[in-house]
């Protein structure tokens, strides 16, 4: 980001919500022993949506929640109050995706009606409807914005594929109707995909578990892995980048969650959790992951909400580790995004809440013995 | 909270039957008063008020982001005012949460059920037929070896957990102070003395009049008594019409089973036959 930040100030509307917060905080900054630390979050409650909520996601600047559900609608919030600025009409059916370009002028969107639509973000009006004859699972911008990749189903005779789609970032610009890439996934579909550092790679991760990695100008498939169970119910559910797109985590049914790098398809890092997970998401600042998921949404019923295991959890990035859990949904996490500058997350649930989570300054300072050890020789020197 | 002048208001709304003006009042210590009334669904005029404290957050942002703080609302919030709307936005309850290095699911919440099972590992799980570490009922030697001599009352205490609702074997509930008492079942009235049903005659016909020391006197004639059980009534004292007596030997049992059978005994004709076990064995 090589915006030069003014030193402009903005004095944030304080609303009543706001206000509550600022009340008499219960947090100890007293608490200095090394490892009782206590964060505590007032998460902030988003009820715009009837129905489960089936991605959340950030701006790159943060300011910005966008999320899905599928009652058809986009809403969009202001990340630091949860205040509801818009949302977008058009959709006919339930929505799966959403994803906002770099610049936070264009959304795209994929649902169960079979159609990608781009909207403006200020306004909320519809700039572009692709159809297609099933359904969009993912949508992802490139990095740089000038491209726009969608994962399609595969149903009744139709294979599921991956398409691409070239992007004017001109709001009054007319946008391509033909894709400009399209790869079949013939043996297993794809449920998720992204764009690698520069758009050099596609990684699609599928159905069966494997990862695969196709070359974002040609399309051609350079490499494919096994890399979750290989079983039709573990599917991938999540693949989510790391801030410089090097390398990515992907969540899965078969509990687990796993660091990837782009390039070599590498296995770094396995979380093995307890639970299906349905969305992983690696936080900058700190080296944390944060893993959600739950039990099936159609088993739910059958137990308590304890036992659904619907909470976020966050896991130690390196030395793969738990380190603790945030409860609050009542029902499995679909989707956990993490702000980009790391200072908070928010995740979507199948009961139909968002829940923003801003980080308190323990959760900064929380450091594993060996962390401190090593800054502590670094200062020395 | 209330104030005089919201009692007018009040005093108004009841005549002119619509809702008073909405109040904030800036109170000298910064905070303000805010005072709303609404109708509720049941057609309830509800007043609420508020106090809350305004503190200005300074922050500086991108101009990006500043800039699109300022943008029209449209969609479903179309002419909205600004700040978060009540329907869609909450706060909810204070979550700690808690980093830790070795971070375990027990030591932050386990459910009741993990608990109990690991309970139910730590139990000291100890066979009474080959001291095996299962349940009596699950022994492999079950059906070939009897039940240890040595399950003594005093022993009980350790083995009553894991008994269970399983009730050692019989399939019904076996209340703890009488689990682990071999092979199960059988009379189960006469306590610690019931040991060996074989040799256990059950007498009916008795005569209400009878006492256990006119059964035990009868009955001793055929050899060593252990026990005679007479059922009375609790009421009223009187014996109920049936007995059981236990002989330390079978062969006596036997042999007072033929004579007694058919015994003329106050006005009544005894009525003696082995005891049975509930389930039929």
């Amino acid at each position: 980001m090589t915006a030069h930040f003014n030193t402009k100030t903005s004095i944030s509307e304080v609303g009543s919500v706001k206000i509550h917060k600022s009340c008499p905080t219960p947090h100890t900054p007293s608490d200095t022993s090394p490892h009782i630390r206590y964060i505590i979050m007032r998460p902030i409650l988003l009820s715009g949506h009837e129905r489960a909520l089936t991605q959340v996601k950030y701006n790159p600047d943060g300011d910005i929640i966008f999320s899905v559900s599928k009652d058809h609608v986009v809403c969009a919030w202001y990340s630091h109050n949860g205040e509801r600025f818009g949302t977008y009409h058009g959709h006919q059916g339930a929505l799966w995706t959403v994803d906002v370009d770099p610049t936070s002028t264009l959304l795209a969107t994929g649902g169960a009606d079979n159609t990608m639509r781009l909207w403006e973000v200020k306004t909320g009006r519809l700039l572009k409807t692709w159809e297609f004859p099933t359904s969009i699972k993912r949508v992802e911008f490139s990095a740089d914005g000038r491209q726009l990749l969608g994962v399609t189903e595969r149903r009744s005779g139709h294979t599921g594929s991956i398409v691409v789609y070239e992007i004017n970032p001109d709001v009054e610009a007319e946008q391509a109707d033909e894709h400009v890439l399209r790869i079949i996934c013939e043996d297993s579909k794809a449920t998720v995909a992204g764009f690698s550092y520069l758009a050099q790679y596609i990684i699609a991760g599928h159905e069966d578990g494997t990862v695969s990695q196709y070359d974002g100008k040609s399309g051609e498939l350079l490499y494919n892995t096994q890399v979750h169970e290989p079983d039709v119910q573990n599917q991938i559910t999540d693949l989510q980048w790391a801030p410089d797109r090097t390398y990515f985590i992907t969540a899965s049914k078969d509990k687990s969650a796993k660091i990837l790098a782009a390039d070599s398809l590498e296995v770094f890092k396995t979380y093995q959790t307890d639970t299906p997970l349905n969305s992983a998401a690696i936080t900058p600042v700190k080296d944390f992951v944060i893993l959600g998921g739950g039990q099936a949404a159609m088993d739910v019923t059958t137990t308590s909400a304890r036992q659904g295991k619907f909470e976020a959890r966050f896991w130690h990035k390196i030395f793969a580790e738990e380190i603790g859990r945030v409860r609050g949904h009542f029902g499995p996490l679909n989707y956990v995004a993490v702000h980009p500058q790391g200072t908070g997350y928010c995740s979507g649930g199948e009961d139909g809440y968002v829940r923003v989570h801003h980080f308190d300054k323990p959760y900064f300072d929380f450091l594993y013995e060996v962390e401190r050890e090593q800054l502590q020789a670094q200062s020395n020197l | 909270m209330s104030r005089p002048a919201g009692r007018t208001d009040w005093a108004a709304d009841d005549e002119e039957d619509e809702l008073p003006q909405n109040q904030i009042i800036k109170n000298k210590d910064g905070t303000e008063t805010i005072i709303t009334y609404a109708v509720r669904e049941d057609g309830k005029k509800i007043k609420t008020t508020r106090r809350i404290k305004k503190s200005v957050v300074k922050q500086i942002v991108n101009p990006r982001v500043a800039e699109r703080k300022h943008w029209e609302k449209f969609g479903q919030e179309k002419g909205k005012p600004a700040g978060p709307q009540t329907d869609t936005v909450s706060v909810a309850e204070n979550i700690v949460f808690r980093p830790t290095a070795n971070w375990k699911a027990s030591s932050d919440d386990k459910s009741e059920a993990d608990k109990k099972k690991t309970d139910l590992k730590q139990a000291k799980i100890k066979c009474r037929i080959c001291s095996g570490d299962h349940f009596t009922t699950k022994c492999p030697f079950k059906d070939t070896m009897g039940v240890a001599d040595d399950a003594t009352p005093a022993e009980m205490p350790d083995d009553a957990p894991q008994a269970g609702g399983a009730g050692a074997g019989s399939g019904s509930y076996v209340p703890p102070h009488l689990r682990g008492r071999g092979a199960g079942g059988g009379e189960k009235m006469g306590g610690k003395y019931e040991r060996d049903d074989l040799a256990t005659l059950r007498v009916t016909n008795v005569s209400e009049i009878a006492e256990e020391q006119d059964l035990r006197d009868m009955f001793s004639r055929y050899g060593h008594v252990t026990r005679v059980f007479l059922a009375k009534d609790r009421e009223t004292g009187r014996a109920k019409g049936f007995a059981f007596v236990s002989y330390a030997d079978r062969s006596d049992a036997a042999k007072a089973c033929e004579k007694m059978d058919g015994y003329g005994f106050g006005h009544l004709i005894l009525r003696v036959e082995f005891a049975k076990k509930p389930d039929g064995k």
